[in-house]
């Protein structure tokens, strides 16, 4: 295996610093060669690979487009520097200053993170993914184009970054090979925070440079400000869908429910992210069934903005993710709920509950929580009648890093397995030492050119390899088997993930969110919730 | 954005070949989309996707829920994916003429 040193991402040519070959990857368990279908990664076409920067590992995640003459490289570099030098000022960087310096001083360069990092051990060990790998290049930059005396200091120690536009660019795709799942930073000795350096790095190229996966900026946050919902969905969508589901709750269960919508001074404002809607339609079901039952005051929103939960920003840029945070307290507050509660979805939760206190100061603030703890309540306090038995297969749980190791809401989806599922099973590791899936950070949803490949290929493989291993004992297909992933994001990576590796069929693994498990366990409901079909 | 011949027309198409002007839908332009997607000829079951989701569309400016698809067609998932091997997003939708699905579906 190529090494590859931190200074040859400065190498101003059109050279691939790394091929990404299937024989260098991690190996998976039952998982031949046969199904990954040749080159994990399949090449760029001619003219893609004409058009858009791929030099750092053949995958274009940011659609960059070269440069046309050099002033543009110019301009690139110029642009770069004003961004980092905003970055680094109290004045400019209000949210992360602190954590970022911290993080940029304090490494002692020991390694122990990159063991921890799942797609630098499921890309084989490959240089690049280190988890200290980005941070150093954005160190060495700092100290060198940024402090004083920098250039002739990197001289002398030959730590030396030369910046030109293919650093840059590099840097940028090298920004979204990181799901900022932040195992790294659990692992560090010193505390220091490489995923925190990679969310300060895609908000320096957001907002100073426009560089942004398409997925996440246009399609993503400047959509959901525009129509509502980044899915598209608009309000009369909504209400259609709406209708829907009660036709479809009654059909399944027998039971008459009518869905709350935009009930002035409920208690709780549930906000699904808006993806559940179009994909896994029987979650927010499960929920209104859930709440219905247990006889919670609950409503959803019809408002614009108040349907839609994922707040992309916290991935890439904190000027959207603001924007949105506040279209979200401002539909609670004039509902008049008394809290906002988050349905299955890792990053809205960390988002609302969690970042959004660094702009809801005072007065703005208002109660934010996950659905989780809530749902552990009315299973594990008797609020509903549930019979284990129905849920009488295998059943691991997924964690996801945002609401797990991110937020510390690690017992109550377990507590709640262990009462309703006779043979839940846990992955290795778990809890807060759990693999991200490999879809943070907006992977999942990432769709440009060959960077679906590279996602299962490389960065969900480490959550593949521990799908296979919880269920290694009754690995045959004629077993049907649950993966419990209480988060949209997660759902959709683990969806690509199975088709990939063909999981589904060969093997008879299915997956899904937690509340279809507890409804799938109701006594009084006559047909299984759960229908094993693959969507 | 590039321009691709569908129909006989120029249509302006995205990276992944979903046609970015929706007005120039005919039923010609589906059929070459469906060349692309693998799924030529169009029979009955293909036309009944198509056009639920293209009615769908026009109505909500959205694709339908996958669970509202399955049921208005009458076609479970596993057959859609034989009818559009690409799936009902990536594969169905495109040859509706409808935009790439975004957020997280």
């Amino acid at each position: 295996m190529k090494r590859i040193k931190v200074s040859d991402i400065s190498k101003n040519n059109e050279e691939q610093l790394l091929h990404i070959k299937e024989e260098e990857l991690m190996q998976l368990p039952y998982i031949g060669e046969a199904e990954n279908k040749g080159e994990p990664v399949k090449p760029l076409t001619e003219k893609q690979q004409a058009g858009f920067e791929h030099s750092l590992d053949g995958v274009s995640a940011c659609t960059i487009p070269k440069p046309k003459d050099k002033e543009e490289e110019e301009r690139f570099v110029r642009s770069f520097l004003e961004g980092l030098k905003k970055l680094i000022s109290e004045k400019d960087n209000w949210t992360f200053l602190q954590q970022l310096l911290l993080s940029l001083d304090s490494c002692a360069k020991c390694q122990t993170c990159n063991d921890a990092c799942s797609i630098y051990l499921g890309s084989g060990k490959q240089d690049i993914y280190r988890p200290t790998y980005r941070s150093e290049v954005l160190r060495r930059i700092v100290n060198k184009y940024i402090k004083k005396g920098g250039k002739i200091f990197a001289k002398l120690t030959g730590s030396d970054v030369d910046l030109n536009w293919a650093t840059i660019a590099r840097l940028a795709e090298l920004a979204y090979r990181c799901t900022m799942c932040r195992r790294c930073a659990a692992s560090c000795p010193l505390g220091c925070d490489n995923g925190l350096i990679t969310h300060e790095l895609r908000k320096l190229f957001s907002e100073e440079m426009g560089i942004a996966a398409k997925e996440l900026h246009d399609l993503g946050t400047v959509q959901q400000l525009k129509v509502g919902a980044s899915t598209g969905i608009t309000p009369p969508a909504f209400k259609d869908i709406v209708q829907f589901m009660e036709e479809e709750i009654e059909e399944k269960t027998g039971k008459k429910i009518k869905i709350p919508v935009d009930k002035k001074g409920a208690d709780i404002l549930l906000i699904h992210n808006s993806g559940e809607y179009l994909s896994w339609l029987e979650n927010p079901e499960a929920f209104a069934i859930i709440f219905e039952e247990a006889g919670i005051s609950w409503t959803l929103s019809s408002e614009l903005y108040g349907y839609e939960g994922t707040n992309y920003g916290v991935w890439y840029d904190d000027i959207q993710f603001s924007r949105v945070a506040l279209k979200h307290i401002e539909i609670a507050r004039k509902l008049n709920v008394k809290k906002i509660v988050v349905g299955e979805c890792g990053h809205a939760t960390k988002a609302l509950v969690v970042i959004a206190d660094r702009i809801l100061v005072d007065d703005m603030n208002f109660p934010r929580e996950s659905a989780l703890p809530l749902l552990y309540d009315l299973v594990c306090n008797g609020k509903l009648k549930l019979d284990p038995t129905r849920n009488n297969f295998p059943v691991t749980l997924h964690d996801p890093c945002n609401m797990v190791r991110l937020m510390g809401i690690v017992e109550p989806q377990r507590e709640v397995l262990r009462k309703i599922c006779p043979d839940f099973r846990e992955m290795e590791p778990h809890g807060v030492d759990n693999y991200c899936c490999g879809g943070g950070s907006g992977f999942a949803i990432m769709q440009s050119m060959n960077f679906p490949d590279w996602r299962s290929a490389v960065s969900g493989r480490m959550k593949m390899k521990q799908i296979l291993e919880a269920f290694s004992d009754v690995i045959s297909p004629e077993h049907k088997k649950y993966v419990c992933a209480p988060c949209s994001n997660c759902k959709g990576q683990i969806r690509e993930l199975f088709n990939y590796y063909n999981v589904n069929e060969k093997y008879g693994i299915y997956y899904g969110g937690l509340v279809e498990l507890i409804v799938n366990a109701m006594v009084d409901i006559e047909k299984p919730f759960i229908e094993w079909d693959w969507h | 954005m590039p321009k691709a011949t569908l129909g006989g027309i120029e249509i302006e198409i995205d990276e992944d070949g979903f046609i970015q002007e929706p007005e120039k839908w005919s039923k010609e332009v589906a059929e070459d989309l469906a060349k692309i997607e693998e799924a030529y000829p169009m029979g009955e079951d293909h036309w009944k996707v198509v056009n639920y989701l293209r009615d769908y569309y026009l109505k909500y400016e959205i694709a339908p829920p996958i669970r509202m698809l399955v049921k208005q067609t009458g076609m479970d998932l596993k057959k859609i994916y034989q009818l559009f091997p690409s799936g009902p997003a990536k594969g169905a939708c495109k040859v509706a003429g409808l935009p790439k699905p975004t957020g997280c579906v």
